[in-house]
């Protein structure tokens, strides 16, 4: 008979924590299959960050290292820099990459650290228990916005993929969205020119997937993925915006 | 979601309410008005800041809340906003308040009063969540007031009494309110919540005088200073340090005189010392184990006390040795540790050694280092303490440090 599904071998056999129709769960799936497609299970180490994923190390067959809060583009240049011939990624949630980690990722990708970051963005600090974002939508709730993100006080989303796709060093960028099986293949596609732009030796690569956090939504898995669609795309436009790479564009 | 926000009443009467000790600072917060609140969410503080956001948007609490981008950022915003005239809130645990450490550093020197929390967490090696207290204890030497409360309603009080003495013109220096994470920040109470008029008539406005910064006083707040002037910064520091000892007694006279609590001896509460052989000593939450097993050792005939120390900064050294001097063995339980410390015991246990070494009563001294990580303190625990502290009364030698609680 022949075998349709099966685990990809850059997965672990560990349950994941996550709760249920959590899209981290797809998203490392994602990256598991990218990695075993392109025969890097062998020769990649991953830096799980602090929020939910944290124990990413745990679902991810491969070598990994836990970083602390919004320092994984850091520790990730530690550990590229040593060691050329791996590939590095960092696996991070909106609250670690775009708050207290926005120094770290605007460096490494302005000095085109050549690594690839997975930049999960659910609208939410989704560990600590569903506080404001920096990527938090205008008009939503969260525990610390209980009758919806007042822009005025509090600022607006702010549009990471864009932001860093200014920066020189960067090589590949994109978002997309794990809503739908067409997104969901879309995102796998990026995910593999992230690292296939590391793979050429290109510098700094990022996929910001828009991701799904029902249970501090307060939604039904099926519900948070519609409403992740309607909500979340207008504000956060899906494409490419950096494919060229940082060494054609110096 | 968040669902529908209940009020916190407002009566003109003391009335109860069923709260955790994060909501018990988050009302304080709004019984004190104060201005400026910043956050960044970490558990266990981060209810706190959930509480705090509620409040305000239920227009309950008329604040600027700024959610920061990290603590570093959260505890700046709040320290210049202080400089500008504007009382102010906040807090944050284990590694997040590592993460301000740059700008706590400065807080004093700036004189600024704030009032900080510190939900005590590990120190997140490896990621770990529970209580520990070396985070709070971290800003020991650097001239922060630091205080430990037990309960929901000693948050409370507390809080308001924190920034009574900050904000005294003698003190000027931040107070940092620890509490123990999950066993208190999270754990729900009966708290008798005070009217804001008895609040107005304990607390006076803040009032920076010649230190505010604003055009019709122009002044430098944090100018670059070296071998010039930086001991004498360091010598008024000292010298508020000292002050704030008098002026915790008057605000803790005045509060048990407004709000009709009355916590004894400010510094350090005795539990059971009459007549005791032996005493315990420790902060925090642990006073809820160790309150019961002494309870019950006390059925066996077993002349067990304990003081719980609540302000670690300023120390009361002669008080608390003159204190201590009365029994025939006195045990230091810490929730922290300092590897290679003296006896390499916790940091309690160091303090209270070098304040018993003047006093003219030295008893020995037994260290203990239990319930890190969140790891409760058992029932059991405090008993074998208590065993080992009665065998050195008797006059047998006992380890100097016991680690109780862990896998042999
Ligand atoms: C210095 C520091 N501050 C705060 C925290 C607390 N913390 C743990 S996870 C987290 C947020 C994670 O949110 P996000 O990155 O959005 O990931 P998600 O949980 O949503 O996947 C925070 C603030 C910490 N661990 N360290
Ligand atoms: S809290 Fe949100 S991000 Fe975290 S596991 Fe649950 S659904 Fe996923």
């Amino acid at each position: 008979m022949k075998q349709v599904f099966t685990r990809p071998a850059s997965l672990a056999e560990t349950p994941m924590h996550y709760c249920p129709g959590c899209t981290h769960g797809v998203a490392h799936r994602l990256v598991a299959e990218v990695l075993d497609e392109l025969g890097l299970r062998g020769r990649t180490i991953g830096v799980a960050s602090v929020g939910c994923s944290v124990f990413a190390y745990n679902y991810f067959n491969l070598d990994f290292q836990q970083a602390a809060h919004g320092r994984a583009p850091a520790v990730a240049t530690g550990i590229k820099r040593v060691l050329p011939d791996r590939v590095v990624f960092t696996y991070q949630g909106d609250g670690d990459l775009a708050a207290i980690g926005t120094a770290e990722i605007v460096h490494a990708a302005n000095r085109g650290e050549n690594i690839t970051v997975i930049f999960i963005n659910n609208a939410v600090y989704g560990m600590t228990g569903g506080q404001m974002a920096p990527t938090t939508l205008p008009g939503m709730r969260t525990t610390t916005t209980p009758y919806g993100r007042d822009v005025r006080v509090t600022g607006y989303p702010i549009h990471v993929a864009e932001m860093l796709a200014t920066l020189k060093g960067v090589a590949y960028i994109s978002r997309v969205a794990l809503c739908g099986v067409a997104h969901i293949t879309k995102a796998k596609r990026a995910i593999r020119k992230a690292f296939q732009a590391q793979l050429d030796g290109k510098g700094f690569s990022l996929v910001e997937i828009l991701s799904t956090c029902p249970v501090t939504w307060g939604l039904q898995p099926i519900d948070a993925v519609r409403w992740l669609e309607a909500n979340m795309l207008p504000v956060f436009p899906l494409g490419e915006f950096v494919t060229d790479g940082q060494k054609e564009r110096a | 979601m968040a669902q529908a926000v209940e009020k916190v009443a407002t009566s003109p009467k003391e009335h109860d309410a069923l709260i955790s000790g994060s909501e018990a600072i988050a009302v304080a917060c709004k019984l004190a008005d104060v201005d400026v609140i910043t956050a960044y969410p970490i558990r266990p503080y981060d209810t706190v800041m959930q509480y705090v956001a509620k409040l305000v948007s239920n227009g309950e609490l008329d604040c600027e809340y700024i959610v920061a981008e990290s603590e570093h950022s959260q505890f700046e915003i709040v320290k210049h906003a202080s400089a500008a005239g504007a009382r102010v809130f906040c807090g944050s645990s284990g590694v997040g308040w590592m993460y301000a450490f740059e700008a706590l550093t400065v807080t004093p020197a700036l004189r600024i009063p704030m009032v900080a929390m510190v939900g005590n967490r590990a120190l997140d090696d490896p990621g770990a969540f529970g209580v520990e207290h070396n985070d709070a204890l971290a800003v020991r030497d650097l001239g922060w007031q630091l205080v430990w409360v037990d309960n929901a309603q000693e948050a409370l009080d507390t809080a308001l009494i924190a920034y009574r003495v900050a904000e005294d013109r003698r003190v000027f220096l931040p107070c940092a309110i620890a509490c123990d994470g999950a066993f208190l920040t999270h754990s729900q109470s009966q708290v008798k919540i005070p009217p804001q008029e008895w609040v107005k008539r304990f607390l006076p406005p803040y009032n920076r005088g010649d230190l505010l910064l604003h055009p019709d006083n122009p002044i430098t707040v944090a100018p670059q200073v070296n071998e010039d002037w930086l001991m004498e910064i360091r010598k008024h520091n000292d010298e508020a340090m000292k002050r704030s000892k008098t002026v915790i007694r008057e605000a803790y006279a005045e509060f048990a005189k407004i709000f009709g609590r009355d916590y004894g001896n400010p510094f350090f509460e005795e539990y059971q010392t009459q007549d005791a052989d032996v005493v315990l000593v420790g902060m925090g939450t642990l006073s809820m184990p160790v309150k019961v097993a002494i309870r019950r050792m006390r059925a066996e005939g077993k002349k067990v006390g304990f003081v719980r120390i609540r302000w670690f900064r300023p120390f009361v050294a002669e008080e608390l040795a003159a204190t201590l001097g009365r029994f025939k063995a006195v045990g230091i339980i810490d929730r922290d540790f300092s590897f290679g410390s003296p006896y390499t015991s916790g940091v309690l246990a160091t303090e209270v050694r070098a304040a018993l070494y003047p006093a003219e009563k030295r008893p020995p001294v037994l260290a203990f280092i239990c319930g890190l990580g969140g790891r409760e303190v058992t029932v059991p625990d405090v008993q074998r303490m208590s065993e080992m502290l009665l065998r050195a009364a008797a006059g047998e030698r006992q380890p100097l440090t016991t680690w109780v609680g862990i896998r042999e």
